[in-house]
């Protein structure tokens, strides 16, 4: 026989204005199987818990209802509370008496006899609830990091510094990311290079990290704590055991022209490169789409003048196999592209700026290698159609961001600061130059940011002209800037020598992909989401997966490596236990009754459901049933409402339980 | 309109290459069984029979009474068929749409099977005797809005020609236009009707290819989903779970429908179902085996409109 306590809470005044707590709790004490109860101001403070705690002992209770808020808040609480009482926690259920009654509801009568039949279902249904012993799955204490961007870098770092064992993914054939690509930083103008490489040495010496560059992420299967990751290593035409990193090769390939995509493709490589002088590894690639030899099966210089001959043309591209506990996405961001639109895609580009035609619009990205010491034209200031120095340059900002006509709605963040930035660092290296800046408004929240921003005009100079652009064109060598300054409320004509466009943050093309091996969400731009906006923001959805970086949102340095750290804190709190404790709220299949239709497995969002032979004692295979394995199940119950047999059910949400909750109506 | 005769003239025939085959693939040992139609007692009458030896194989046929679904043999509900080896079928368009739903829900495996598909000019409808001729007023149905008259994709098609397809009324499309254009209460009081009528017999869940379960939802008692008696309450609640189950997956072999003993028009809830998926997912069930069921798979192009 259950004994049943009920504790009705006012909620301060919440519930008790508008619900009769007092009756409600008289008659739900006439309720068979009901031992005790009681209303008390508020349950959740710390004297309310302990009445739950001591009316367990003293009145021998065997289950626990508790009227109060929705169980989203509270749930744990009072299930905390009851297992200190004694009792398993999943003896404990809550009655949402205020969000589902006191809330919305004005009449008390109503209200109260409304109460009153919520909390007699929870009795009826906290009758059936069973036992339900916590759920262990071993933990691989290994973590996986997927980006070598300065996001993927710092929680690398964090993750292997505690002693743990990092895999490290990175698309590219170097790691640094875009972090590597920046000549200053705001608001700060240290080098970028000089902040970022000795971390990137760091991640290439550290004992704990393995290091994968030029590879991506082929399959994620499993859970939380057990995840089997492949992983494709693109063939590098390169021995990464026995290259020295001398770079004979490299100084001797005879194809030198091809765009530098870390330069932005103004600067130029050959086709076996490092993409900068700075790479980790220091282990060059061959472009097999501009090499000569793939081309015409000649050439072949790189590898007769390696000395340790590293050079191996027959490489293929390999599979492996890790099994890693915790995975970071920290896969980061790309720029708008303001030529025309892609096929299929929202972004709808800039003809009224000529579609990205005119060789002197350039976006921000390329200006930092422009200012670049270690770019292509060696830290000075030059436009890429002849080379001159710009005499007078335009910067504009939003473009593509805050768009919706453009296809974006949000702020891209960071880059009200760098062109902040921009406008200094050409002011240090064209003395005679002039900076306008074209502006919505200036977002500058962020420890010395204002200060950095306001230097750029009162000390550096700039211009900064409320209102936007309408129009780009090119005028002989110049290109005309057409804009509005809507301060004064007149037009502006610009003749410029070079423009600087400070496009949108995206994320990386194919983040969908990938978030679909993850079994991860994003939003409709394909930013990755999290698991709460605000309490959970690093951890996505799928347990086990965590967010570092612009993959997420916009994000600037110090908000990254914020992040990654934050990240690489959860991986490590993962870790802190050799097994792992999962809430037992999972589906269970009841195999007498599972014909194997696996209808379960398709709709399960989990991969949780795998097949399962049933044989007898000799062998013979009887049947083939659905499984549920709890240790990746989320309790969604989607499986029990598909399940033509009712053959799966949610433990805790019965289908016992739910009939025992409506005939109690 | 009139009722024509329809040309069955290509029966007979059938029934030949029928027989030849499933006598080769015996006598090879290529399956263990073949299920398929043999002539029944009555005059006319076709039943369902398993052919294991050479004997029963001479007496397979077709005809315009073999109007069984076989397929619902071959399902883990029943027992009768042996468990191992490799089983031949003789199947007729709507038949074989069945069968392609059962593998595509793991009950069957295509390598399990030799399937003999039919070219169908259409079989009688319930309500004649055996020995009628097939005419526009004696066929059954769901044949005068069938589009799988001839199989594909199976192991053996008999190499006959099918005469044209003679125009008629669509009764099931007429009639949901009917019902369609009733009121609501209207509608449910159609229903009410035609579910009181039920004894609670079972025979639409035992001859349904899809009614696989070897439990079913409404035999269970803790806790009672369906009520058993057959009073209104229940009723109307069976029939409400067997159409929910069946939309998007049954393949309109009307075999419910046919069994009825109280004649309640289960094909038409049938059809008014397959009518409203085809619209909302443009699924229909084919000769293509799916791994995933209109129901059981979601896109952002699904329709969205129930959210308002």
């Amino acid at each position: 026989m259950s004994r049943i306590g009920v504790f009705i809470c006012h909620c301060g005044e919440n519930i008790s204005r508008t619900v009769d707590v007092e009756r409600v709790a008289a008659e739900v004490a006439k309720l068979p199987g009901v031992a005790f109860s009681t209303d008390y101001k508020y349950m959740c403070s710390d004297p309310g818990q302990n009445l739950l705690k001591k009316t367990i002992q003293d009145h021998k209770l065997t289950h626990v209802v508790v009227a109060a808020c929705s169980p989203r808040m509270h749930e744990k609480t009072f299930r905390k509370a009851v297992e200190a009482g004694g009792l398993n926690p999943f003896l404990c259920e809550m009655a949402n008496i205020r969000e589902h009654c006191s809330w919305v509801h004005e009449d008390m009568e109503e209200a109260t006899l409304k109460a009153i039949d919520i909390v007699g279902m929870m009795v009826e249904r906290v009758k059936k609830n069973r036992v339900l012993p916590a759920i262990t799955v071993p933990v691989t204490k290994r973590a996986l990091v997927i980006g070598g961007g300065i996001a993927g870098i710092q929680a690398a770092l964090d993750i292997a510094d505690c002693g743990h064992e990092v895999i490290l993914v990175e698309r590219e054939p170097s790691i640094g990311g875009h972090m590597a690509q920046l000549s200053e930083t705001f608001p700060t103008l240290d080098c970028s290079q000089c902040i970022m490489t000795p971390k990137m040495v760091d991640v290439a010496n550290h004992p704990k990290i393995t290091l994968h560059t030029f590879s991506e992420i082929e399959l994620v299967e499993g859970y939380i704590g057990n995840f089997q990751v492949t992983i494709k290593k693109k063939a590098r035409s390169v021995n990464e055991d026995k290259c020295t990193g001398c770079g004979v090769c490299m100084t001797k390939c005879p194809q030198k022209k091809i765009p530098n995509k870390f330069d932005q493709n103004i600067g130029l490589r050959t086709a076996i490169y490092v993409p900068f002088p700075q790479a980790v590894p220091n282990t060059p690639v061959i472009d097999r789409e501009n090499c000569t030899w793939f081309k015409t099966g000649k050439c072949g210089v790189c590898q007769k003048v390696c000395g340790p001959g590293a050079v191996d043309f027959e490489q293929e591209d390999r599979l492996i196999v890790e099994a890693v506990g915790a995975i970071v996405v920290s896969t980061g961001f790309d720029l708008y592209s303001i030529a025309e639109k892609p096929k299929g895609s929202p972004i709808k580009g800039y003809g009224e700026f000529g579609h990205g035609k005119i060789p002197d619009v350039i976006d921000g990205m390329t200006f930092e290698r422009l200012a670049s010491a270690s770019g292509p034209t060696g830290g000075k200031i030059l436009r890429p159609s002849d080379g001159m120095e710009p005499k007078q340059i335009v910067f504009i900002q939003c473009i593509g961001s805050r768009a919706r006509e453009k296809g974006i709605s949000y702020c891209s963040k960071v880059c009200c600061m760098y062109t902040a930035k921009h406008t200094m660092l050409y002011h240090h290296k064209v003395h005679d130059g002039q900076a306008y800046v074209f502006f919505m408004d200036a977002r500058t929240p962020g420890k010395s940011y204002d200060e950095f921003w306001r230097r750029s005009i009162e000390e550096e100079e700039a211009v900064y002209i409320r209102g936007m652009v309408s129009r780009l064109y090119q005028k002989g060598d110049k290109v005309v800037v057409m804009g509005s300054d809507i301060a004064v409320g007149v037009q502006v004509e610009i003749e410029a020598d070079m423009v600087v466009l400070a496009t949108a943050v995206m994320p990386q093309k194919g983040a969908d992909l990938l978030a679909q091996k993850l079994g991860i969400s994003y939003d409709k731009y394909h930013f990755y989401s999290e698991a709460h906006a605000k309490l959970r923001p690093v951890e996505c959805a799928t347990a086990g997966i965590y967010l570092a970086g612009a993959c997420q949102g916009p994000k600037d340095i110090p908000e990254t490596v914020s992040q990654a750290s934050a990240a690489a804190a959860k991986v490590m709190t993962l870790f802190s236990k050799d097994k792992l404790e999962r809430e037992p709220i999972v589906a269970r299949v009841r195999e007498v009754g599972c014909v194997g239709c696996f209808a379960c497995k398709k709709v399960c969002a989990y991969g949780a459901v795998e097949e399962k032979e049933i044989r007898d004692r000799q062998g013979n295979l009887i049947k083939v049933v659905a499984y549920v394995n709890p240790g990746v199940c989320g309790g969604c119950g989607t499986c029990q409402a598909t399940c033509p047999s009712k053959s799966v059910e949610l433990d805790g949400y019965t289908d016992e339980q739910i009939v025992a909750m409506i005939e109690a109506l | 309109m009139n009722s024509q005769l329809i040309d069955t003239s290509i029966y007979a025939d059938i029934s030949r290459f029928i027989r030849d085959e499933s006598l080769r693939i015996l006598l090879e040992g290529e399956v263990i069984a073949v299920v398929g139609y043999a002539a029944g007692r009555r005059k006319g009458s076709v039943q369902p029979i398993i052919a294991c030896d050479t004997e029963s194989a001479g007496r397979l046929m077709f005809s315009q009474a073999s109007v069984n679904n076989l397929a619902v043999y071959l399902t883990k509900a029943k027992k009768e068929i042996p468990k191992s080896g490799k089983i031949g079928i003789v199947l007729k368009g709507c038949d074989l749409k069945a069968l392609v739903g059962l593998i595509g829900e793991s009950q069957l495996k295509r390598e399990d099977l030799y399937l003999i598909g039919v070219p169908c000019s259409g079989v009688l409808a319930s309500t004649v005797h055996p020995a009628t001729e097939l005419a526009t007023e004696t066929i059954a149905p769901k044949c005068l809005e069938c589009d799988a008259h001839l199989p594909t994709g199976c192991d053996f098609v008999p190499d006959v020609a099918l005469p044209p397809q003679q125009k008629s009324d669509l009764k099931y499309a007429v009639e949901i236009a009917r019902l369609e254009a009733l009121t609501p209460a209207e509608r449910w009081a159609y229903w009410k009707e035609q579910f009181s009528k039920c004894i609670k017999c079972y025979a639409c869940r035992q001859v349904c290819p899809f009614c696989f379960c070897e439990q079913c939802l409404c035999d269970r008692n803790k806790p009672q989903m369906v009520e058993t008696t057959p009073r209104p309450a229940g009723n109307t609640a069976w029939h409400i779970v067997r159409a929910m189950h069946l939309a998007g997956r049954c393949a309109g072999c009307a075999e419910c429908e046919r069994v009825c003993p109280m004649d309640i028009p289960l094909n038409l809830l049938n059809r008014k179902m397959a009518k409203e998926l085809k619209e909302l997912f443009d699924y229909e069930p084919g000769f293509e085996v799916n791994d995933k069921g209109p129901l059981a798979s979601f896109t952002d192009k699904d329709d969205q409109s129930f959210i308002k």
